[in-house]
């Protein structure tokens, strides 16, 4: 599994390697989107059980799962996957996750059986295989689950995995009220996650320090890639120029 | 036998367009399918790969016989694996046999080997996927819409929501700011006493205690 270390990451390890490993092991994190409260009920209630995982709700705005500093998980239907109306939407939503996020994982979850519904056959389309192939071809990972319980194992072997990694999810995800203005701020950032955004939170004493920081820096705090870092440093450096506005914004905030 | 066979992954040559597979195929459903399709070449040798799609890509095939035998298919993903230049893709033949045993070498496959594994129902089903596939490596990069270069968006709408995310900063504020501190370090840097001027001494006091203090 070496192939996977990601030698251009910065790692805070040093910092953790002094508690013990199954101390380290209850300190896993996954944050699940609140959305996925009613569509995956039983997800959230197994990983719950399964024990030395925390699960924390936030509002992770249209990703479902973040099992680690660096991947998202995303939870699919098989009939969601099949079908070729909701092919262009997934395809954005995917594209929306790789503007934030290194690594990505979908997992396929087949449909609930109704009571009463004789068994619902699986027909295999163009579309799926289509689906599947790109996917494929752009490194993303995709697991299969035949229900919500499996997907809950898949994503507690996932985030475990990312853990042994280094680059598990290790900061408190209960923020101050006093964090919590930083972490709206952060969070607007263009392209940034909500655990890149958390991840400065904690790591910065002030949003002054964050604004005066070397990539270098940006990439050991927030646990990004140094691309991704350049990216936000670039923004912190960004001259705004009134004239690029779209005009209706512009007519807005004139006086 | 076969543990004497000579490493052979990644030495095989295949033309564009077409898919190399294992003599062991030959006469096949899954061959035969696919050769209605694709120009299939047979060659000897090619274990422990199934099929090739390019000379760095391959597929080895589990069937469903392979899967509830037991774990002997392990010893040919760990080599493939094993060889640096060579992609592996594994097809499994999940059915309502095999089902069972499909969780062990999902997690084998893709979370131990780091591998990609796509589950089908039958050797047909298996022929649509392989077609599929090779229509994929075949076509531009840029075709896949998970690789296509991402736009570079304007700044300006996302630092004017940025700036309102500071405590007593709306809309008109957040414009005034940063037309006099165009950047968010310059922002973030300046004193109650130049912020003053432009949004008023409460508020010229808020942005600089969002700022400065310790969290």
């Amino acid at each position: 599994s070496s192939t996977y270390c990601s030698s251009s990451r910065p790692s805070l390890t040093g910092t953790y390697t002094s508690l013990g490993l199954q101390q380290e092991r209850e300190k896993t994190y996954i944050l699940v989107d609140s959305r996925e409260i009613s569509s995956g009920l039983e997800v959230i209630s197994s990983l719950r059980a399964v024990q030395g995982l925390q699960v924390e709700v936030c509002p992770l705005n249209g990703c479902d799962y973040i099992v680690s500093n660096r991947m998202v998980v995303e939870r699919k239907s098989q009939s969601e996957m099949l079908n070729s109306i909701s092919k262009n939407k997934l395809i954005e939503q995917i594209q929306h996750l790789q503007s934030m996020f290194e690594r990505i994982c979908v997992i396929v979850e087949k449909d609930r059986e109704k009571t009463g519904d004789t068994s619902r056959i699986f027909r295999r389309t163009k579309t799926y295989d289509s689906l599947l192939t790109s996917l494929t071809g752009a490194g993303i990972r995709i697991l299969f689950s035949s229900c919500q319980e499996e997907t809950a194992e898949l994503l507690k072997e996932l985030s475990l995995l990312e853990q042994r990694k280094h680059v598990g999810i290790h900061v408190p995800t209960a923020v101050k009220s006093s964090q919590c203005e930083a972490l709206q701020f952060y969070l607007s950032i263009p392209n940034i996650s909500y655990i890149t955004a958390l991840n400065m939170c904690h790591q910065f004493s002030s949003v002054r320090k964050m604004v005066n920081s070397s990539p270098q820096e940006i990439s050991m705090c927030a646990q990004v890639t140094h691309q991704k870092a350049e990216e936000i440093y670039t923004y912190i450096h960004y001259v705004f120029d009134t004239q690029m506005l779209p005009s209706d914004m512009k007519q807005e905030t004139k006086i | 036998m076969e543990g004497n066979a000579p490493e052979g992954t990644g030495a095989v040559h295949v033309p564009f367009g077409y898919v190399v597979a294992s003599e062991k195929w030959r006469g096949s459903q899954l061959a035969q399918e696919i050769q209605g399709k694709i120009k299939l070449v047979f060659e000897d040798g090619v274990a422990p790969v199934d099929f090739y799609l390019s000379n760095r890509a391959g597929i080895l095939y589990i069937t469903e016989a392979d899967l509830v035998a037991g774990n002997s298919y392990r010893k040919r993903l760990v080599r493939v694996r094993n060889s640096s230049n060579l992609k592996g893709i594994v097809i499994v033949e999940k059915t309502p046999m095999s089902e069972q045993y499909f969780p062990a070498i999902q997690k084998f496959t893709v979370l131990d080997l780091g591998m990609v594994l796509l589950p089908v129902a039958s050797q047909l089903e298996a022929s649509c996927l392989i077609v599929q596939l090779v229509q994929e490596q075949a076509k531009e990069p840029s075709k896949n819409p998970f690789l296509r270069k991402k736009r570079t968006l304007l700044s300006e709408p996302y630092l004017l929501r940025t700036v309102q995310q500071i405590p007593g900063v709306g809309k008109v504020k957040a414009s005034l700011l940063l037309q006099k501190f165009p950047t968010l370090q310059q922002l973030g840097n300046a004193s109650i006493p130049e912020l003053e001027p432009v949004v008023g001494q409460a508020v010229a006091q808020q942005i600089h205690a969002f700022f400065t203090q310790a969290r």
